[in-house]
């Protein structure tokens, strides 16, 4: 415990660093924006704004980054209350109560409860994190190659297990990934594969520029111009004062969210989008009055709003102790890391403390930079809404073609992102979600690896993974998992992800 | 996606599998396939239970088009014409050809816009912006 506190305190150290305090403030500005901007969610910003950050040190850049992510899911509450328009995927939830809140002249209340909702739950997150990490890391510190075999083994089927797309569209995602992830040089034989004699394939496809095609350009495309309206009113600064009652009904709801959301956030998947689903089923359940949901409920906002925020807070864990991305966001972060030269993973927070604690510590501080940004810019950030999104659109493409091209002055890498954007765009008319392909592609060079240098420990033993005993449990979950999924389709049961899907379709209320 | 994946297992018959002991480099490649394959398979299998391709909507198709098309014909002259023409030249088509924006507010948009960019990027930034005609 001593030495977490003594740890903690060299964190905000570097975070109380003018610079560092900088950057953790562009982070949650922009992360506000692309969290209000609907067309533009934070794994587009974040892979955007990744080639910004090289002529930072790691620190810098992470602090940065992470700000734009857990930014973005204070930011998506302005837009789904005030306009029932859900400015990130995760507040899809928030739109149905909030947005009833706001009908009904509450929506500065809506608005405040779901920012301290979101901070409340951010800071627990964050010393949730705090605690858990580094044990986990040290733990962890005992993995060899078959255990982080078994471990992306069973990332790809709980993501499979998460996801409210059913469990073949997920598993057919994660296979294109992982054979995007297999193109390029053959680090143990020399070989190339699928490289077409294009050399610039040599080195593989980069994160980025699928990434910013399937979520950035892919979401443009996916959004008509005359479908976004910037026609809002922002509530008056008196007005956003919730009262006594509302106070009193979104307490428990923000504690159980915020511990709900942390939870579901250490799991692989799309962590923050379930974690709100899953809140605010909890709250309908647990409500005295269910009724009340999908007409204002304020246990309607509070809960997923928490949710969603630990959740994203939660997703760092495995990121930072076992290296291992539980989803698109995460695995962009580990690739700014890793392109900063600081390796993710059980190393991270004993060869470099500075950037592990003073991470951390810059989220402690985010998270009152964003309580002080949202609640009394919300005028601010909603003008922003009033710039036409055929205007918009054009900006971010730009945005997108430097980004891509900066990664690694690669012109080809451009043309895959235009690509992965078109393919993006057929994905969501065919109902497919991108997030599985984007974590095969970043698994599949370390799962290859990891499960060669098994067999070569082994000798071509391929029970080297079922006689040590972590890699047997990894394993074992992973069955387990596979077996109530087939058990749940061939019983063709309606469960939670297909009741997610209902809402992220939104059917509303009703769905959950 | 079963085409898809039978080309790709196709152009995987020059990589070396290996054996169960010795994965080749073209192990993965081809297991992955396979299941890419049988997950496509099984999805076609229960096509009946999805709803008709006709039932997507494919109202924004032509925006989409236009969108792709301005966006490759500014990636085919980023490097040629350099950062300032092509985004420039990118900025006015979308504002006014795709949008059908006023003439004078799509000049003023695209030029303003790419001097901004340029100025945050190339000098305060110092990303290294393609130059173009002006190298």
């Amino acid at each position: 415990m001593e030495t977490t506190i003594d740890s903690l305190l060299l964190g905000f150290s570097v975070a109380f660093r003018p610079d560092v305090l900088f950057y953790a403030f562009v982070g949650c500005l922009v992360g506000t924006l692309v969290g209000v901007l609907p067309g533009i969610g934070p794994l587009a910003g974040i892979s955007i704004l990744l080639p910004v950050t090289f002529g930072l040190d790691a620190t810098k850049a992470i602090v940065m980054l992470a700000g734009i992510y857990y930014g973005s899911q204070y930011g998506g509450s302005t837009t789904s209350i005030l306009m029932r328009i859900p400015g990130e995927a995760a507040s899809v939830m928030t739109c149905i109560d909030g947005y009833a809140m706001a009908k009904r002249g509450r929506a500065g209340a809506a608005l405040t409860i779901a920012a301290v909702g979101s901070f409340v739950a951010g800071t627990m997150g964050v010393i949730l994190l705090t605690a858990v990490a580094p044990p986990i890391a040290k733990f962890a510190l005992g993995f060899g190659p078959p255990e982080y075999t078994a471990l992306l083994v069973l990332g790809l089927i709980f993501l499979a297990y998460m996801s409210s797309t059913g469990l073949p569209r997920t598993l057919l995602m994660a296979a294109v990934g992982l054979l995007l992830g297999c193109i390029g040089i053959d680090v143990m034989t020399g070989h190339f594969r699928y490289s077409f004699d294009i050399k610039e394939l040599g080195d593989g496809i980069g994160i980025v520029p699928v990434a910013v095609g399937l979520f950035g350009l892919g979401e443009i495309l996916a959004t008509p111009s005359k479908a976004v309206t910037g026609m809002v009113a922002p509530p008056r600064l008196a007005e956003l004062l919730p009262n006594r009652q509302e106070w009193r009904q979104s307490a428990l709801p923000i504690a159980r969210g915020s511990v709900l959301g942390f939870l579901v956030g250490i799991v692989p998947g799309s962590a923050h989008i379930i974690a709100s689903f899953l809140s605010y089923a909890v709250e309908k359940r647990l409500a005295k009055r269910p009724e009340e949901f999908g007409k204002g409920a304020v246990a309607g906002v509070a809960g997923p709003e928490s949710a969603n925020n630990s959740a994203s807070t939660g997703a760092f864990v495995p990121m930072l102790a076992l290296g291992l991305p539980t989803g698109p966001v995460t695995a962009v972060l580990m690739a700014a890391l890793l392109i900063h030269g600081v390796p993710p993973g059980p190393m991270l927070v004993n060869e470099h403390p500075q950037v592990f604690w003073g991470f951390i510590a810059s989220m402690y501080v985010g998270n009152l930079m964003l309580l002080a940004l949202n609640l009394p810019l919300v005028g601010v950030f909603v003008t922003v809404l009033r710039i036409p999104y055929s205007y918009l659109y054009p900006l971010i493409i730009m945005f997108c073609i430097i980004g891509v091209y900066e990664v690694n002055h690669s012109i080809v890498d451009v043309w895959i992102m235009l690509i992965m954007g078109v393919f993006g765009y057929l994905l969501r008319k065919f109902d497919f979600d991108p997030a599985p392909l984007v974590l095969g592609l970043v698994i599949a060079p370390i799962f290859e690896l990891s499960l060669r240098q098994s067999l070569i420990m082994s000798n071509g033993n391929w029970l080297i993974f079922v006689e040590r005993p972590i890699a047997q449990v990894l394993l074992g979950v992973g069955v387990l998992l596979l077996g109530l999924s087939a058990l749940s389709l061939l019983m063709k049961r309606r469960d939670w992800r297909a009741k997610l899907a209902r809402a992220e379709a939104g059917e509303g209320a009703d769905a959950v | 996606m079963l085409i898809a994946g039978a080309l790709v297992l196709a152009a995987s018959t020059d990589l070396p599998f290996g054996t169960l002991a010795s994965p080749g480099a073209g192990m993965l490649p081809t297991v992955v396939v396979v299941a890419l394959m049988a997950f496509a398979a099984i999805l076609l299998l229960g096509a009946g239970a999805s709803p008709p391709l006709g039932a997507v909507d494919w109202s924004d198709a032509p925006h989409a088009l236009r969108v792709v098309g301005a966006t490759a014909g500014a990636i085919a002259l980023y490097v040629p014409l350099g950062f300032i023409a092509t985004v420039a030249l990118l900025l006015f088509v979308l504002t006014y050809l795709v949008e059908r924006k006023p003439l004078l507010g799509a000049l003023a948009f695209s030029g303003g816009a790419t001097l901004l960019a340029y100025l945050v990027f190339a000098t305060f930034l110092n990303a290294p912006l393609p130059r173009g005609l002006w190298h």
